[in-house]
């Protein structure tokens, strides 16, 4: 796992949009002083605001990266891809600003650093992939020798080394996606946004892709991610920007934020023989606000402060020789905090 | 009827490429997920139960009727009336109106004009597209849009619905809203599901069972439960406080730690006659906490993996 | 099954199954066709070339109007007529105005009437063919509509046509229901033994539309197919039309060669096959030197049936699943 290297900026900025959250937010403890690099992170928002005529994209955005890997949530129209499409200088804000090492995004300096993966599939479908991405590497200003190595180590790097001269047009859909990074890497950017890079791909390239992206993480890199498949995403960054409505709804590891949920109930699972024995003993406790038994070997627990309740619990397996089953608390997935902070079925 | 489909010894070629080969599959009536990396035959295997495609030998029955082998041709569209078809694809006629695009759906699998029409405003409106009913199929949202689609293959009540990646482009809570819909339609209605897709989580939601495909082959059938393996004595565990010393004491009572990361998730292997009491005795002298236990069975993706490894 | 009692009730207040009797294909065609004609009645293009088509029509209504009644009021008094008054007076003489419009316009309730009729209406009516590929099946195509057709229990035969059917349906709203109507008219003018005599050419016109209506449907969809796109529709289809005349015009009227050379020109080989029908020799007609019938209807045939072969082969129903 790689390091936490995000920088939480003021109680200001973070304003989380859903009425479940009433608790003002914490100033998180600030990192230990190593941590903090002297140098422009490699992406800043500043209060970033774009428009479309009269439909807001991103409204009040404030956000820092500097490396490893970061997940971008939230629903349809919330406004990831403007602000992916922000990040990579495609367009200007009209409020605030846009920064990659502190140069403004928008300007062809900063646009070096970052290399982009979009969602939709534009390619040249007459062309071969090695064809494809040697153009893009020419285009990025490298004369022929150069290009033509940096694309052979991209390729490399993304696994097409050997199925590159075959027509775009019959790839699959796992090696598009391919190419599509192969192409944002070429120029050993430090910033890779990549928006919904595991659509349509199948397990196994999608184990592959997993495994490309912890590699580019480890080679010092910072990437976005933004994707709707949330499980995909636990397994490769616990830091999550959520987006809801045009705003970041949250930024921080799903613990932190989680943990600033507190004051929302905990839903936890406990199976076991009798559960009516157990559930009559938490009644008792001050955490426990609901009980619920949808079977006769389960019990639904809803308890505020989940630590102390933890404790509790233990105690009581162990006072009362309780044979556990299974333990689980249902919420602390991306999924359930998603959930939480979005409010409901967001009915798209 | 017992089995929605029964394939004997399928197979398809084209040209000299074997997209599938010796199929034997029956699938009974109920919900089932198709799996299988690019490449599998699954796209083959679908096209030939909805009738596009004939197989190049072999024989078998799809809701009773029978499918004949024929090197070239198309399939049998008589296959089609049965099951309604919910492509990945948009596959929307744009400058129409949601309720004239389902009418329309309606009316091709032969429903009568008038009943076509009534029914699209049924079914639109269990699906929650009622207030955009008469708009243009351009103004829709990737959720609405998926849900029209889901529409027009429920227009005429078919006892199947086939779906090929039911919520891709969904957010999250568009795909939990799709799935609860497969599940009802599946379970309240009494509806076959067979759900065609890459994202094992959808299938682990809605399905009773599952199809392996890999190579063009069947490699693992049967229900859920059936082909994971359960494995008694592993357990899955989270713990919150500095784990080494609840570590150094699982390992000294005979547990063998299979992994661990630093979010405080570990896998383990426990000695025989070991009860779940123990974990929390151990946790509570060592002043962590447990906030999750959960037995290690097989998951469907490990189950998928394995299954396509093994030769 | 949900086993609650009440659930159930309540769910199926709001899924209702369905039990009716399902229908053959053909309902299908005509919902595909039904639906085409509405996407282009919607157009407004559409309804200005149609205003144009009109215009031909009514030329010709009034022309054959005209032409009767001017012959019927003169009883031999040749000489001059003046027409109007003032400074923007005319003198001319009727016989003269007779001569052109039944000799050399031929709008005088013949063969020729028709079928000339139809040859101007072909100027609009290709332009229209145009626009009804484009939206009718490019449309499909570049939206990638055919999986939502292809994956009903139709087969790409019915789709091809429900397709043709509203092609038709253009035709001869076009060509053959005018033509039938400047007959009628001209029976109701001249005089009631027309019809009687003249018969003969309501089986001809019908058989120049049915012929326009069948080949140019089955050559639009495979280009539309080929092409899907407005633009480069409009190109190859125009060009087809009207370099295949330049090239005929210069070929057999420059450079003298055969007339078979004429059959590059496809519209006057359509021409043609319709005057074949309608009983005109050969040798009257106006552009000189023309290739023999049969010579006509082999190559449009022809040209029908590769297009239906490359039908075939591009309208794949395993396209529906990608």
């Amino acid at each position: 796992m790689t390091e936490n290297r995000m920088v939480f900026r003021g109680t200001q900025e973070l304003e989380i949009e859903s009425p479940l959250i009433i608790a003002p937010p914490k100033r998180l403890s600030p990192p230990p002083p190593t941590f903090v690099d002297d140098r422009p992170p490699v992406l800043l928002f500043e209060q970033v605001s774009k428009w479309y005529g009269p439909v807001i994209g991103v409204n009040q955005v404030t956000l820092e990266l500097r490396s490893g890997i970061t997940g971008l949530v939230g629903a349809n129209g919330a406004g990831k891809s403007t602000l992916l499409r922000l990040a990579t200088g495609q367009l200007k804000p009209q409020m605030g600003r846009v920064s990659v090492h502190g140069v403004d995004a928008w300007d062809w300096q900063a646009k070096r650093h970052v290399g982009y993966c979009p969602d939709v599939d534009v390619f040249y479908e007459e062309m071969s992939g090695r064809r494809f991405v040697l153009t893009m590497a020419r285009l990025c200003g490298y004369d022929r020798r150069e290009a033509n190595r940096r694309t052979e180590e991209a390729l490399e790097q993304v696994g097409m080394r050997d199925r590159a001269d075959r027509k775009v047009r019959g790839y699959s859909k796992g090696m598009r996606q391919r190419i599509k990074l192969a192409q944002a890497i070429l120029h050993d950017p430090d910033l890779i946004v990549l928006d919904e890079p595991l659509s349509g791909i199948d397990p196994v390239g999608r184990q592959e892709m997993l495994e490309l992206f912890m590699k580019l993480a480890s080679q010092n890199k910072c990437l976005l991610i933004s994707s709707h498949e949330l499980e995909e995403l636990e397994k490769l960054t616990e830091h999550v920007a959520i987006m809801s409505r045009g705003r970041i709804a949250a930024v921080g590891t799903l613990q932190t934020i989680r943990e600033m949920l507190n004051d929302h109930p905990t839903t936890i699972r406990i199976d076991l023989e009798q559960p009516r024995e157990l559930g009559r003993l938490l009644i008792d406790s001050p955490d426990v606000v609901g009980l619920e038994m949808p079977s006769d070997r389960t019990l639904i627990v809803k308890a505020k402060n989940p630590k102390q309740f933890f404790r509790t619990f233990a105690q009581l397996v162990m006072e009362e020789d309780f044979a556990i089953e299974r333990l689980e608390p249902l919420d602390d997935s991306t999924h359930a905090i998603l959930g939480y902070l979005l409010g409901g079925s967001g009915k798209t | 009827m017992e089995s929605l489909v029964e394939l004997r010894n399928l197979t398809r070629q084209f040209g000299t490429f074997e997209a599938l080969r010796g199929i034997d599959l029956k699938l009974p009536p109920g919900r089932i997920g198709l799996l299988g990396p690019n490449g599998a035959g699954k796209s083959t295997l679908l096209k030939i139960l909805m009738g596009l495609l004939a197989p190049s030998s072999g024989e078998g029955t799809v809701f009773g009727i029978p499918l004949v082998p024929g090197a070239d041709g198309e399939g049998n569209w008589q296959l089609r009336r049965l099951m309604g078809f919910m492509p990945e694809a948009d596959a929307l006629i744009p400058g129409m109106r949601g309720v004239d695009y389902v009418s329309l759906a309606g009316e091709l699998y032969g429903m009568p004009r008038r009943d076509a029409q009534r029914r699209a405003h049924e079914v639109l409106s269990y699906l929650e597209l009622e207030d955009a009913r008469y708009r243009r199929l351009e103004e829709y949202s990737t959720g609405m849009k998926q849900r029209l689609k889901l529409a027009q293959a429920l227009v005429h009540d078919p006892p199947a619905l086939l779906l090929d990646e039911p919520t891709s482009g969904l957010d999250p809570a568009g795909r939990d809203a799709m799935l609860r819909l497969l599940l009802e339609l599946g379970t309240d209605h009494g509806k076959s599901v067979i759900i065609s897709t890459h994202l094992l989580a959808d299938v682990e939601a809605v399905c009773e069972r599952v199809v392996i495909l890999y190579g063009g082959q069947v490699r693992g059938f049967g229900t859920v439960r059936e082909l994971c393996a359960s494995r008694q004595d592993r357990y899955r565990l989270q713990i919150q406080g500095d784990p080494s010393a609840f570590r150094e004491e699982l390992r000294l009572e005979g547990v063998e730690i299979l992994s661990e990361n630093d979010r405080g998730e570990m896998r383990v292997v426990v000695p025989a006659k070991w009860i779940t009491r123990a974990f929390f005795a151990l946790a509570e002298n060592h002043g962590v906490v447990i906030r999750s236990l959960i037995r290690d069975d097989e998951t469907l993706e490990e189950l998928f993996f394995r299954t396509i490894e093994k030769k | 099954m949900s086993t609650d009692p009440l659930k159930q009730r309540i769910t199926m207040l709001r899924y209702r199954p369905w039990r009716g009797e399902l229908r053959g294909p053909w309902s299908g065609v005509l919902a595909i066709a039904r639906v085409s004609l509405g996407q282009m009645f919607r157009r407004k293009l559409f309804w200005g070339l149609f205003g144009f088509s009109a215009l031909i029509f009514l030329f010709y209504f009034f022309g054959q109007y005209l032409g009767v009644f001017m012959q019927s009021q003169l009883t031999g008094e040749t000489g001059t007529v003046r027409l109007g008054s003032g400074v923007g007076a005319v003198t001319v003489r009727p016989e003269n105005m007779i001569q052109a419009l039944t000799k050399t316009l031929k709008m005088n309730g013949s063969a020729d009437t028709f079928a000339n009729f139809i040859w101007f209406e072909g100027y609009i009516l290709i332009i229209v063919l145009t626009l009804a590929g484009s939206v009718l099946v490019g449309n499909d195509f570049s939206h990638g509509s055919l999986p939502f057709y292809l994956s009903k229990p139709i087969s790409r035969w019915h789709y091809m046509l429900g397709k043709c059917l509203a092609i038709g349906v253009f035709v001869n709203l076009m060509t053959t229901v005018p033509a039938l109507l400047l007959f009628l008219q001209y029976g109701m003018v001249d005089e009631w033994s027309y019809y009687w005599d003249s018969f003969h050419l309501v089986v001809g016109i019908l058989g120049y539309g049915l012929i326009l209506t069948v080949s140019l449907s089955i050559i639009l969809l495979a280009f539309a197919t080929w092409l899907r796109k407005t633009v480069p529709m409009i190109m190859v289809w125009v060009s087809v039309f009207v370099l295949g005349r330049i090239v005929a015009k210069l070929i057999v009227d420059g450079l003298k060669f055969s007339p078979s050379w004429r059959l590059f020109d496809l519209w006057n080989d359509l021409y043609l096959m319709g005057a074949s029908c309608l009983g005109i020799p050969l040798e009257t007609m106006r552009p000189g030197p023309q290739p023999p019938f049969w010579q006509a209807w082999l190559v449009i045939g022809g040209l029908c049936a590769f297009c239906l072969l490359y039908l075939r082969r591009r309208i794949q129903a395993v396209e529906v699943v990608s």
